[in-house]
């Protein structure tokens, strides 16, 4: 069935049984992966997604459903099922449907180049991948995933109050992770890369050989003394931390009480060279978006700036809570989503230090390439974490050896008042929208816990 | 869901490259869930996923595609899609589906969608109301509520075709302390793979009241010491540990690559004599419970490690071919969205003779993990992490004092050779397990065990 069939169909029912706004939310999205494994094709996957999101206010309350069927049978079905979801709310804040902005950013189509790419070159590269880990050093004994994907994502939102929004999206990913083995002892590293634009910049050779140099230096890992020690993260660990505390920005978490900086906009809550910035129209960020999940345009905002909290990300919703602007970050994860709230590029803003210069200047710390268990060893509502992690021992500014069997811990908050100096080398954690990015950051101090 | 004719043409079109066994997998699911915090009712989301997965396997190399467009024309196009990245010969292989029933071993007297959403937001109200009502510590709440009623047909080119229906239903409580500007979380996530009348008949107070109970405790507590120190594990979702840090590295997925640290150990000792462990997708109406698994295979109980000697592997049709070994019903897959592999169902150490307090009474000084959080694994270095939800300090064989924060790290096979004590009080508890066949709920036992050195990371 047409889209605008089924868009006027859901409308024209959902009128006669009562309710006044409405909104489809539609995202469709085709797929390639192919992973390789000892020289050959492991799997290729081959995948078509399609699925529709309805939301509309009946009894003065916002109701959801969702369906991958998308035949006329599901009109009924997604009307019956928001109905009722919104009969059981009992907030008295509801959302509402957004008639759309004045204006929207216009961002670049950069990926001709991607919606051309050949299932190939998709094999090629892959092969590649792998063939140079296995070549860079004989300790790597294995590469026990090795993948590349291509995809492409259409959104479209449509609404009773004349929004219509679309975007187009391409995404290609090279992913791997090696295997180093020497004396009956495994390390491993994995490195993935996106681009939206060309394969090119996936960077496969590189990118194999940074995995297996970093699985064959995990080699000879022992654990440390436990204790107090200056800390680098680097960007990938920087990034990784920083997304997992994402909702203490977020004005959903303050509207309902949970983020540890509670009224406090307008104060300190860094140190004085943290700004953190959510951008939504870079070129080089995978959540770059015109538009949000309510149809709002986008922009660019300090959430933090020079260690004050500027403002708490917003959706329509959370904003009037506090009486101020959406920021432009509502968000639904798919179409099986309500509308939260997150990050479109969230970026901790780069020093001008290299990663060298930060080890140079370190007489004795550690540096943390690998951090593990985040979903569960962080608590975003208190900012503890405690993560076992993987890094390196630096004496007289050098590396000197790898270090497993430790864990991290410490307070988010704590940390971001403690950084010491900031890398010049972004790096983003993930590859969709509520992208979080950060350099490398040495911290002052944080607890190691070893033998 | 779809005609058997269909079904038949889909697979002989999958086959046309020279394919030597090919799979459809269609899902019609409804799931819904609701969340209520602080009492208030503030999301409520609810729909229909529709889908059909076609694998096609040549040897060990497997080809998967999906579509959510049924028609009969797509169908068979993505079939032919999927059958161009294999390039052979087309082999003679006759198609001849013969319907067979399952056994339904996990009953589902009242389906989700028997049941109206007022009275499922009243199984959440009670959470809300014993947990709020514990102490006044308690500033927040928040109550989840989760649903689905899954359809699944699953046909083959070896004349497999059969229909399944699985339903589950889960409670998630979470209770927040807060002390001025300080916050500790505890929470509960009863479920299982029944109607609900497993919500009808759960104490749901008592769990609202332990979430509490553990977040009221965590705000009081000091931060865990660092170090290696014994380690005293405690039942139910304590068996995260084994789940993480050995029942991965057991699977086809890993063992098969000859990538996990368990690969070509069987019939050899790797964990200590006191360890049986076990995979059990016939429990009934356990939440990692499956008539079939999502191959068409009936699940069933798979001895893994027996009184510390490697016995099994989790293993589904690919690892089988791979391994030379036989499927043991444990293919699974979060939807249509993911081609199935070797995962686990309920997996838990068994019980043993020591009772917990004779466990307690024993240790000089150690911590106690009365409650585990969740945790990750690398299956290639056995290298594992859990947090520790709710935490004591063990002293001169008595529990002396809460600690919070703690994190346990160590390698699989060392930590299953250290076990040196297994209490008798086996039970289970519920989690989503995530790997590269999606999030899938599964069950995770044990008694109380005792670690004889686990490095804690503490502060």
């Amino acid at each position: 069935m047409e889209m605008v069939q089924f868009k006027e169909l859901l409308f024209e029912k959902g009128r006669e049984v009562g309710f006044t706004d409405m909104e489809i939310y539609y995202q469709a999205e085709r797929e390639t992966t192919v992973r390789v494994f000892r020289g050959e094709i492991d799997a290729y996957n081959i995948a078509e997604k399609a699925g529709l999101s309805f939301r509309g206010v009946i009894g003065g309350k916002m109701g959801y459903s969702y369906t991958e069927k998308i035949d006329a049978d599901s009109v009924d079905l997604l009307l019956q099922e928001a109905r009722e979801n919104a009969a059981i709310l009992e907030q008295s804040e509801s959302e509402e449907i957004f008639a759309g902005s004045e204006r929207y950013v216009e961002l670049r189509d950069q990926s001709q180049q991607l919606r051309e790419l050949t299932p190939d070159v998709l094999i090629d590269t892959a092969k590649a991948m792998e063939a140079a880990a296995l070549a860079h050093d004989p300790r790597v004994e294995m590469v026990n995933s090795c993948m590349t994907v291509n995809s492409e994502t259409e959104l479209t939102i449509m609404n009773t109050k004349g929004l219509n929004c679309h975007t187009k999206d391409n995404l290609v990913i090279g992913y791997i992770s090696a295997l180093a083995k020497e004396d009956g002892v495994v390390s491993s590293a994995a490195k993935g890369e996106y681009s939206l634009r060309n394969i090119e910049e996936v960077n496969a050779a590189e990118l194999a050989q940074t995995a297996a140099s970093e699985a064959v230096g995990k080699l000879g890992a022992q654990t440390i003394e436990s204790g107090q020690y200056p800390v680098i993260l680097r960007n990938e660990t920087a990034s990784t931390l920083l997304k997992a505390f994402v909702s203490v920005f977020s004005g959903e978490s303050a509207s309902k009480g949970l983020t540890l900086l509670q009224d406090r906009v307008g104060q300190k809550v860094a140190g004085e060279n943290v700004t953190i910035i959510d951008d939504p129209h870079r070129t080089d960020a995978p959540g770059s978006t015109p538009f949000d999940s309510e149809g709002m345009a986008t922009a660019r905002h300090d959430v933090v700036r020079n260690g004050e909290l500027v403002t708490f990300l917003h959706n329509l919703k959370t904003a009037k809570h506090f009486g101020v602007e959406s920021t432009g970050n509502a968000y639904k994860a798919s179409y099986r989503g309500s509308v939260s709230v997150q990050p479109n590029n969230l970026v901790l803003e780069p020093g001008d230090r290299s990663l060298d210069e930060l080890i140079a200047g370190t007489e004795r710390g550690l540096m943390l390439v690998e951090l593990q268990g985040v979903h569960a060893g962080t608590n975003a509502v208190s900012g503890d974490f405690s993560l076992a992690c993987i890094g390196h021992l630096i004496e007289n500014g050098k590396i000197v050896r790898p270090v497993n069997q430790i864990t991290v811990s410490g307070n988010i908050l704590e940390l971001l008042n403690n950084v010491e100096a900031i890398g010049n080398d972004l790096k983003f954690d993930g590859y969709g929208r509520g992208a979080v990015g950060a350099p490398s950051i040495k911290i002052k101090s944080l607890a190691i816990a070893g033998k | 869901m779809l005609n058997q004719a269909l079904v038949e043409d889909i697979l002989y079109a999958a086959l046309e490259t020279g394919g030597d066994f090919a799979e459809i997998f269609v899902e019609d699911k409804t799931s819904s869930s609701i969340q209520m915090l602080g009492g208030t009712v503030d999301t409520a989301m609810s729909g229909r996923d529709f889908g059909v997965g076609i694998r096609i396997l040549n040897g060990v190399f497997a080809v998967y595609a999906y579509t959510n467009d049924f028609s009969r024309e797509n169908l068979i196009k993505v079939a032919r899609n999927a059958a161009q990245a294999i390039r052979g010969q087309k082999q003679d292989i006759r198609i001849d589906l013969r319907k067979s029933l399952v056994t339904p071993h996990h009953e589902l007297k009242l389906l989700p969608s028997d049941v109206s959403k007022a009275r499922k937001i009243e199984y959440m109200r009670r959470a809300h109301i014993a947990a709020s009502e514990y102490d006044p510590v308690i500033s927040q709440t928040r109550v989840i509520y989760l649903d689905d009623d899954q359809k699944v047909l699953i046909a083959n080119s070896e004349g497999l075709f059969v229909e399944d229906r699985r339903a589950h239903n889960r409670l998630q409580i979470e209770a927040i302390a807060s002390n001025g500007s300080e916050k500790q979380s505890g929470q509960y996530g009863p479920g299982a793979h029944s109607g609900l009348e497993f919500l009808d008949n759960l104490d749901i107070e008592w769990y609202a009241r332990e979430a509490a109970r553990t977040a009221k405790t965590m705000i009081h507590a000091e931060f865990a010491p660092s170090g290696k120190i014994p380690v005293i594990i405690d039942n139910e979702f304590g068996g995260v540990i084994f789940h993480e840090a050995c029942g991965h590295g057991l699977e086809a997925t890993s063992v098969a690559k000859g990538a996990s640290v368990f690969a070509g150990k069987l019939g050899e000792l790797v964990a200590s004599p006191l360890v049986t462990a076990i995979d059990d997708g016939t429990i009934k109406n356990a939440w990692g419970s499956l008539n079939i698994d999502d191959e068409g295979s009936p699940t069933q109980r798979n001895v893994l490690i027996e009184n510390g000697v490697l016995k099994g592997y989790l293993i589904d049709k690919l690892g089988s071919r791979k391994m030379g070994m036989a499927s043991t019903g444990s293919a699974r897959r979060q939807n249509y969205q993911f081609a199935p592999t070797s995962r686990m169902n309920n997996t838990f150490i068994a019980g043993g003779n020591s009772t917990p307090e004779e466990i307690i009474a024993n240790t000089e000084y150690g911590l106690y993990a009365k409650y585990m959080g969740g945790g990750s694994v690398n299956t290639a270095t056995g290298d594992f992490n859990f947090a520790v939800r709710e935490g004591y300090i063990v002293r001169n064989g008595k529990i002396e004092k809460p600690v919070r924060g703690a994190t346990l790290i160590g390698k699989g096979i060392e930590v299953l050779q250290k076990i040196d004590m297994v209490g008798n009080n086996l039970a289970f508890g519920q989690g989503m397990c995530g790997s590269i066949s999606g999030s899938i709920p599964a069950d995770v036992g044990q008694p109380m065990i005792r670690v004889s050195e686990l490095t804690v990371g503490g502060r």
